[in-house]
């Protein structure tokens, strides 16, 4: 066998497909640490109310054994083929996000944001997250080399407006954040020119404004910006959740109350603390050395990611890693700094720890396809991009 | 072409990875600073906000009667409240409440329509309404409503001493009228502290204990109040008050060797577990807070100190005429009477002349120091409040003329119904004045017991007082006292009627009398004293009689109320067979 294997040139050889434990078990390690997270935050307060404690684990849990199977079987499918799904994932996902807006969605707080099937919800949008990232790429990696043209970027503005607009409609502003994020980082990666971008950004600030004074945004979505700029404003209302966030971060210290020892998290003076506010219950539980082992295992996510898109073996493989480091880079900063009050309030879930199994399928469906690229890379680092 | 291409892209991604390790620098920085420099600093706004300062109630003591039944018990009730921005349909949660509460549906429906976010819907609901509630509550028919737990003081008894045993604030809890007033000190017992800590939920953090300091609860008061006499004694005084008109009367029984109080009545009363009809004048516990000038029922002092001095005997003759003048006044006696008259018929006709001219024999001096030893002008020790003095001028004030023989006749001296129980009592207890009081003992938390003996004093001879007894055993026997005779007893006592003074017009009504009776039974040896007073009774009796008299409104009280007690108490009848007794 291995006779037979030397004679082939080094370029054709189909090598086995290794997976990356670099990234597979920072994966495994930050999903496995989330149900633990999950279920201490979420025990008392079930219990408190007479339910099964570990109603929301074994939730979360399913969701989780669901996702490591989505993340093998993507990671086995080459993304050539992939990319032949793109135009039917894309409408898609729209078309789902025009559902969730008719009678057919369910509201949960304000936000239309659900569909329910059976006994399943599901939030269109986080489907709709990894159908932008292909479909960007997908419209980007058609170009060819050198820098992109006005018409192709303002193809993509167009792509990723559509979504954004309908997930305005919801609302869910933090999505239209990762949105408009993910698409700047792909067009960038893609070879989009400094008069572009420049224009880009000018745009998004505009249209940032624009739609503060429209009074199209809900009352809450501003003072939950306010607060942040000013928490005294409003301690007991839309700062409270941050103020009792860090409270809890503060008070885990160096190495933490323990586990199932988090007064703070434990007993519900954080809100959402399963969900949107996991980290604190990271932090108040495990703390400071807890936290940075956290912060650790993403950067090394972000780092396998970025690797991957420099060795991809071609453009299309490239821009879906850039998005998916993208994607998920951005939900970690602007979750954790939500905790610590370095950002508003936004309703981005933290990948991989959250409570939420839509989220968990989509986002390990995104690391799946990274993954694919790593798997199929070039042989040699930085070649075969076409 | 193609490779500087690739350096291109390269280069673009090394900047993203750039800016990504820019945040996570960011981030770490801030969450070393929360976790390690500032850490501190958030554990203790943590601790603080888990942290509560809280009172232990003590619970309040019983209020007992003397057989060992609660007249006043602390029960573990709540209030009940409302966030109304909770509350979707007020229409419902009201037809709900509708017949567990005092409010009608309209009343609810309004109080939960309100803007705030809170509405009292109840206070001091008792255990079986708590319970009813905390049903629908925890079945979540009740979505906005919570009951605040609290001690509600109720009053198993109802009306019976009402006043006697008085009531508490609603609010804190504290006694504001009767024995829940002057004894709060005693019932309240002493707050206890806890500092734990609590989650927002309110559940007690168990590692968070940090402090006890228990309550200690309130004592419970022993009461000398008899129940069936106390239920005697308002039934007779609320049927005379019904049947006269009076504004109100009120009945006192003694013992008049110990000093008890084992009835005290007044009426109009009232149901302290009612207190939305509540009328404040029917909560005055008119024996100790009612003064008046007692009248003819005062005689017996000026005779007793005469008889103890000396100066005369019940068969002392005197010259009496039908009018005395002493500049400026002029005493007249109502009824014709002989012009000679033993001191004995001075009492049993009640003549006012005659007992100022025994007055005049003992001087202004000896009089007001037996007025003085019987108790009058000085509270007797039951502190209740609003429990008056009464009023006893100091003799070297009082004018050369006539303020000695008012005094005699019972005029310019004011008294409670309690005090004239009290004196009658002395004479009762041959002559040796005991303390009234109505609280046997103060039983603590820990067990121990706490009585206080009455303070005692010998007023009188025993003779003397035997005397006395005797001579008002006549009064009832054949004077101005036959209505209160008892069938199967000998009766001793002493009708007054006095105009009553209108202080606010500063002279004696015409029309108005205080009309009273204070007598004791049996008349040899006197088991009890029953002191009756009526103000303002009003109407004629079949014979002719004005109620406004004493003898006919009072004196039938006190025999309704006496042969009650006797038969109650088992006391033997020393008089068999004298009024025709089957």
């Amino acid at each position: 066998m291995a006779l037979v294997a030397d004679r082939v040139p080094i370029l054709q050889r189909e090598r086995p497909l290794r997976p990356d434990l670099l990234l597979v078990l920072p994966y495994l390690v930050l999903s496995g640490l989330g149900l633990l997270m999950i279920y201490s935050a979420s025990a008392p307060r079930l219990a408190a109310l007479g339910l099964p404690p570990d109603r929301d684990l074994k939730r979360q849990a399913i969701a989780v054994v669901l996702g490591f199977v989505v993340f093998a079987v993507v990671s086995a499918i080459d993304l050539r083929t992939v990319r032949t799904w793109v135009p039917t994932l894309y409408v898609g996902s729209v078309v789902l996000l025009v559902v969730v807006i008719t009678p057919l969605g369910e509201e949960v707080k304000g936000a239309q944001r659900w569909i329910q099937i059976g006994a399943f919800q599901f939030q269109p949008s986080e489907l709709a997250k990894v159908a932008i990232v292909l479909a960007l790429a997908s419209l980007l990696s058609a170009a060819g080399p050198g820098p992109l043209r006005w018409q192709r970027t303002l193809r993509a503005v167009a792509l990723v407006g559509l979504p954004a607009l309908l997930i305005f409609v919801q609302p869910d502003l933090g999505t239209m954040l990762v949105f408009g994020f993910v698409g700047l980082v792909m067009l960038f990666v893609a070879g989009a020119t400094w008069r572009q971008l420049a224009f880009l950004a000018v745009t998004a600030v505009v249209g940032a404004a624009a739609l503060l004074r429209s009074g199209r945004i809900r009352e809450y979505q501003i003072t939950r910006l306010t607060a942040f700029l000013d928490p005294s404003s409003d301690p007991l209302g839309a700062a409270y959740n941050q103020f009792q966030s860090e409270i809890a971060i503060g008070s885990g210290g160096f190495f933490g109350r323990g586990l199932f020892n988090g007064t703070q998290t434990n007993l519900r003076f954080v809100p959402e603390q399963a969900t949107d506010f996991i980290f604190t219950a990271v932090g108040e539980q495990l703390g400071f050395v807890g936290s940075a082992f956290v912060l650790v295992l993403y950067g090394i996510v972000l780092w396998r990611l970025l690797v991957f898109a420099a060795n991809a073996r071609d453009r299309f493989s490239r821009l879906v890693s850039v998005g998916v480091a993208a994607l998920i880079g951005f939900h970690v900063v602007v979750n954790v700094a939500m905790t610590i009050r370095l950002a508003p309030v936004t309703g981005l879930p933290l990948p991989f720890m959250s409570a939420g199994g839509t989220v968990f399928l989509a986002l390990s469906a995104a690391l799946g396809l990274a993954h694919s690229a790593w798997l199929r890379r070039s042989p040699v680092p930085g070649e075969g991009v076409d | 072409m193609r490779r500087p291409a690739w350096r291109w892209h390269d280069l673009r991604v090394v900047v993203l990875g750039l800016a990504f390790a820019a945040a996570w620098a960011g981030i770490g920085v801030r969450i070393y600073q929360v976790q390690a420099v500032d850490a501190a600093r958030f554990a203790q706004r943590g601790f603080d906000q888990r942290v509560r300062h809280e009172v232990i109630p003590a619970p309040r003591g019983t209020i007992y009667a003397r057989d060992g039944v609660e007249l006043a018990i602390s029960v573990a009730g709540a209030d009940l409240v409302a966030d109304p921005s909770i509350v979707d349909d007020a229409e419902e949660v009201a037809s709900l409440l509708d017949p567990l509460l005092e409010l009608d549906a309209a009343e609810i429906v309004e109080r939960l329509e309100g803007d705030g976010r809170y509405a009292r819907l109840a206070r001091g609901l008792e255990p079986d309404a708590v319970e009813e509630l905390e049903a629908l509550i925890d079945g979540r028919e009740l979505l906005g409503l919570t009951l605040v737990p609290r001690a509600v003081r109720v009053y198993p008894s109802g009306p019976l001493a009402a006043q006697v045993v008085g009531l508490t604030r609603l609010d804190t809890g504290a006694g504001i009228e009767g024995l829940e007033a002057s004894l709060d000190d005693v019932l309240a017992g002493q707050d206890g502290r806890r500092i734990v800590e609590r989650d927002p939920g309110g559940r007690v953090i168990p590692q968070g204990r940090l402090l006890v300091d228990p309550a200690v609860p309130g004592a419970d008061v022993v009461t000398t109040l008899d129940r069936r006499i106390q239920y005697a004694a308002e039934q007779a005084i609320s049927a005379a008050v019904e049947r006269t008109g009076a504004n109100w009367g009120t009945v006192v029984v003694l013992d008049p060797d110990t000093g008890e109080v084992l009835a005290m009545a007044s009426a109009p009363g009232f149901d302290p577990n009612d207190r939305d009809a509540l009328d404040p004048d029917a909560v005055v516990n008119r024996a100790v807070a009612e003064v008046y000038e007692p009248g003819s029922t005062l005689k017996v002092v000026t005779i007793a100190a005469a008889l103890e001095e000396g100066l005369v005997a019940p068969s002392t003759e005197l010259e009496v005429p039908q009018r005395i003048v002493i500049e400026p006044k002029e005493y007249t006696d109502p009824s014709d009477h002989p012009s000679t008259m033993t001191v004995a018929e001075i009492v049993e006709r009640s003549s006012n002349v005659g007992t100022i001219l025994v007055q005049r024999m003992l001087g202004n001096e000896r009089h007001y120091r037996y007025l003085d030893a019987f108790g009058l002008g000085r509270r007797a020790a039951i502190d209740f409040p609003g429990e008056r003095s009464g009023h006893l001028e100091h003799v070297s004030a009082w004018c050369r003329s006539t303020c000695g023989p008012s005094a005699a006749i019972g005029y310019g001296v004011s008294v409670t119904p309690l005090q004239m129980a009290a004196l009658y009592a002395t004479i009762a207890n041959d002559g040796e004045w005991v303390e009234p009081h109505v609280v046997a003992e103060i039983v603590e938390a820990d067990g121990r017991r706490i009585v206080t003996e009455p303070r005692r004093r010998r007023v009188l001879a025993p003779e003397t007082a035997r005397l006395l007894r005797s001579m008002l055993e006549r009064v009832v026997e054949g004077g101005t006292g036959t209505r209160a005779r008892v069938e199967g007893f000998t009766v001793a006592g002493k009708t007054g009627t006095t105009e009553k003074y209108l202080p606010d017009e500063q002279t004696y009504s015409t029309e108005d009398r205080i009309a009273s009776f204070v007598g004791m039974a049996p008349a040899g040896d006197p088991e009890i004293v029953v002191a009756v007073v009526l103000d303002s009774p009003k109407g004629v009796l079949e014979d002719g009689t004005e109620l406004k008299y004493g003898g006919a409104s009072a004196a039938p009280v006190f025999a309704e109320v006496a042969l009650a007690v006797l038969n109650d108490l088992g006391i033997p009848p020393d008089r068999p067979g004298v009024d025709g007794d089957g």
